[in-house]
């Protein structure tokens, strides 16, 4: 078991196949949908993560995106008759192109810099969104976004119509895993190293000559496209579209899940996807100090847990073995 | 051209605000390095704290923000020692995190005690003066009157006091100004102390010129943060010459394009001044 939970493939074949048989195991059609939205998430957390965690640049755009993708999907489904299944791969390369306008002047300014003036992006994409009526409808926003059409695999036809699907949380499913992948790809990559470099110390970094700005703008425009397919995805499952999920709080909630899983990892946004997605569950009971418990939650984990829940959770795995074997180790000695 | 130079009027009021609050984010940036973001949201509960001193306790408009002054202060210096004094050592990114997450529990705070509509503070200035074809609000003249005051009460204290120059040392050099004698958490805290008391002066001047609402507080962390881009990191006349030209051109575009999209076209100016000059209109090469 040990072996099979260090190898990463194994660990992370182990992860997949558990999420496959998560709605098998909870039939509860209300945990499927908020596993499917959790899914949605660690798109989000991941792309998210590209930049927060491994170039160490927090952008604060990241609902502003989603709100892009989703809008840009819906928009031409609606008004232009094309396919859910084509505009899941138009509509987050239109954001990654958005994001190519909007990441050349703002990554000019390093640091905190950066995060104000994404932040003022999130609320120019707001404000736009809410305002241009005759587009997007408003906060009115647009009803009956369509579902995938369907789609036959094998002889089988799968549909993806109805509140918590089975085949839509496998789509959801399968947009994680491979965003996932993605990162791992770029992690391992020599875009990667000089991201992580660019984290460490960026003056250094353009001291060996490399161009951090080509690599910086490269993490945020595939972060936006990460975004962006959330985004679409989102939309086409709640069928619903207006400006709201798409403001800045939503976007200090993905910094939230980035940084409470373990920034820099490729599991920690993962881990934490999950756990915003369920903590408004669990503090339902206190629903009016929500804002302030994740706020506070953000403060208590950014100065006691700097490295996130999954080194945390890794030491209790570890303690826990530690204790089981200790005993028997222990036996014979106490015995004599 | 009276229409004109009204908006340039109206435009110069809120920028003195801007100015305030991009005051508070320069003193805090310069000297402690920290993005302070939550700075906005803490504006916005000392005009709450304004409104509920006028209102309840029947105090004038300026002896109320007399008294949500030192709370304010109090309230930044315990920001300071509890949530930022921890990462001192740490990356900067984590103290923006921080600073992210006191602005969620700042607006959550505002929406609890405060709730979700909007206020309005009502003061007594309300007289209409004509210049010649252009109209000045006596409150607007107030508001100038006021940040103007403040800001030069500010500086001279920076300048002028031993406390000051010791902040100023800090910002200069932190480790020699260790290696002087001078202890670096008093002036922290200090800093801190006299950043959140003009936020919330500022505060109270944005409600009684426009209105107290969830999400106004963000929205004014930013644009000090604008400011501060605008004039150049660092720079204090920079942050005052910006605050008045964010001020004037939003005032523009809000008479002469769209009033819906006046902030977007601040953002857009923000923008602007990044690509074309990336170190502000008054920061140095």
């Amino acid at each position: 078991m040990r072996r099979l939970i260090s190898n990463p493939l194994m660990l992370s074949i182990l992860v997949v196949a558990f999420a496959l048989a998560m709605p098998h195991a909870f039939k509860s059609p209300y945990y499927i949908h908020l596993m499917t939205l959790a899914l949605i998430w660690i798109v989000l957390a991941q792309g998210q993560n590209l930049t927060q965690g491994f170039v160490g640049y927090v952008s604060i755009a990241q609902a502003g995106f989603m709100g892009i993708g989703a809008y840009i999907s819906t928009l031409l489904t609606i008004n232009y008759g094309v396919s859910v299944w084509a505009t899941l791969v138009i509509a987050p390369l239109l954001t990654g192109l958005m994001a190519i306008l909007a990441g050349y002047p703002s990554l000019r300014v390093k640091g905190h810099y950066f995060s104000i003036v994404t932040l003022a992006y999130n609320m120019v994409i707001f404000i736009v969104l809410m305002t241009f009526r005759a587009l997007t409808g408003g906060e009115a926003g647009i009803p009956d976004v369509p579902r995938p059409s369907e789609l036959t695999l094998f002889g089988h036809v799968l549909s993806f119509e109805g509140r918590s699907n089975l085949n839509y949380y496998a789509l959801a499913l399968s947009a994680a895993v491979l965003a996932t992948i993605v990162c791992a790809l770029i992690l391992h990559s020599r875009a990667g190293r000089v991201m992580l470099a660019i984290r460490q110390n960026e003056d250094l970094a353009e001291a060996m000559g490399v161009i951090t700005s080509r690599y910086k703008l490269f993490a945020f425009v595939m972060s936006s496209i990460l975004a962006g397919l959330a985004g679409t995805l989102y939309a086409h499952y709640i069928g619903f579209l207006n400006p709201e999920p798409f403001g800045v709080d939503q976007s200090l909630n993905i910094i939230l899940a980035v940084i409470l899983g373990g920034s820099g990892t490729l599991t920690g946004p993962i881990v934490g996807a999950v756990s915003v997605t369920f903590l408004p569950e669990i503090l339902r009971f206190a629903d009016s100090f929500r804002l302030i418990t994740y706020g506070l939650i953000l403060v208590v984990a950014t100065i006691f847990l700097p490295k996130g829940l999954v080194p945390l959770i890794a030491s209790l795995w570890r303690w826990l073995r530690a204790r089981q074997s200790i005993p028997s180790d222990n036996k014979p000695t106490s015995k004599a | 051209m009276n229409e004109f130079l009204q908006q340039i009027l109206n435009g110069l009021a809120i920028g003195s605000v801007y100015t305030l609050v991009a005051l508070g984010l320069t003193v805090v940036f310069g000297i402690l390095g920290i993005a302070h973001f939550a700075h906005g949201s803490l504006a916005m509960f000392g005009g709450y704290l304004t409104f509920v001193f006028s209102t309840s306790m029947g105090l004038s408009f300026f002896a109320s923000i007399a008294m949500a002054m030192p709370v304010g202060a109090v309230m930044g210096m315990l920001i300071e020692r509890l949530a930022y004094r921890p990462v001192r050592d740490a990356p900067h990114i984590n103290a923006f995190i921080i600073a992210l997450g006191l602005t969620m529990m700042l607006e959550g705070g505002n929406l609890l005690l405060f709730g979700a509509d909007q206020v309005i503070i009502q003061t007594p200035y309300q007289q209409v003066f004509d210049f010649g074809g252009i109209f000045v609000a006596q409150l607007r003249m107030v508001v100038i009157v006021t940040a103007v005051t403040l800001v030069a009460v500010v500086t001279l204290l920076l300048l002028k006091t031993k406390t000051g120059k010791s902040v100023r040392a800090v910002a200069q050099n932190r480790h020699a100004a260790v290696l002087m004698g001078v202890n670096v958490n008093f002036v922290s805290s200090v800093v801190f102390a006299i950043s959140s008391a003009l936020g919330v002066a500022a505060g109270a001047l944005i409600g009684a010129l426009l209105a107290l609402a969830p999400g106004v507080g963000e929205s004014f962390a930013v644009k000090g943060f604008a400011v501060l881009i605008l004039g150049g990191l660092g720079s204090l006349p920079g942050a005052i010459l910006g605050g008045l030209v964010l001020g004037v051109s939003e005032s523009l575009a809000a008479g002469f394009l769209s009033s819906a999209y006046k902030d977007v076209i601040s953002f857009l100016i923000m923008i602007l001044v990044l690509l074309v000059m990336p170190q502000g209109l008054m920061g140095k090469k």
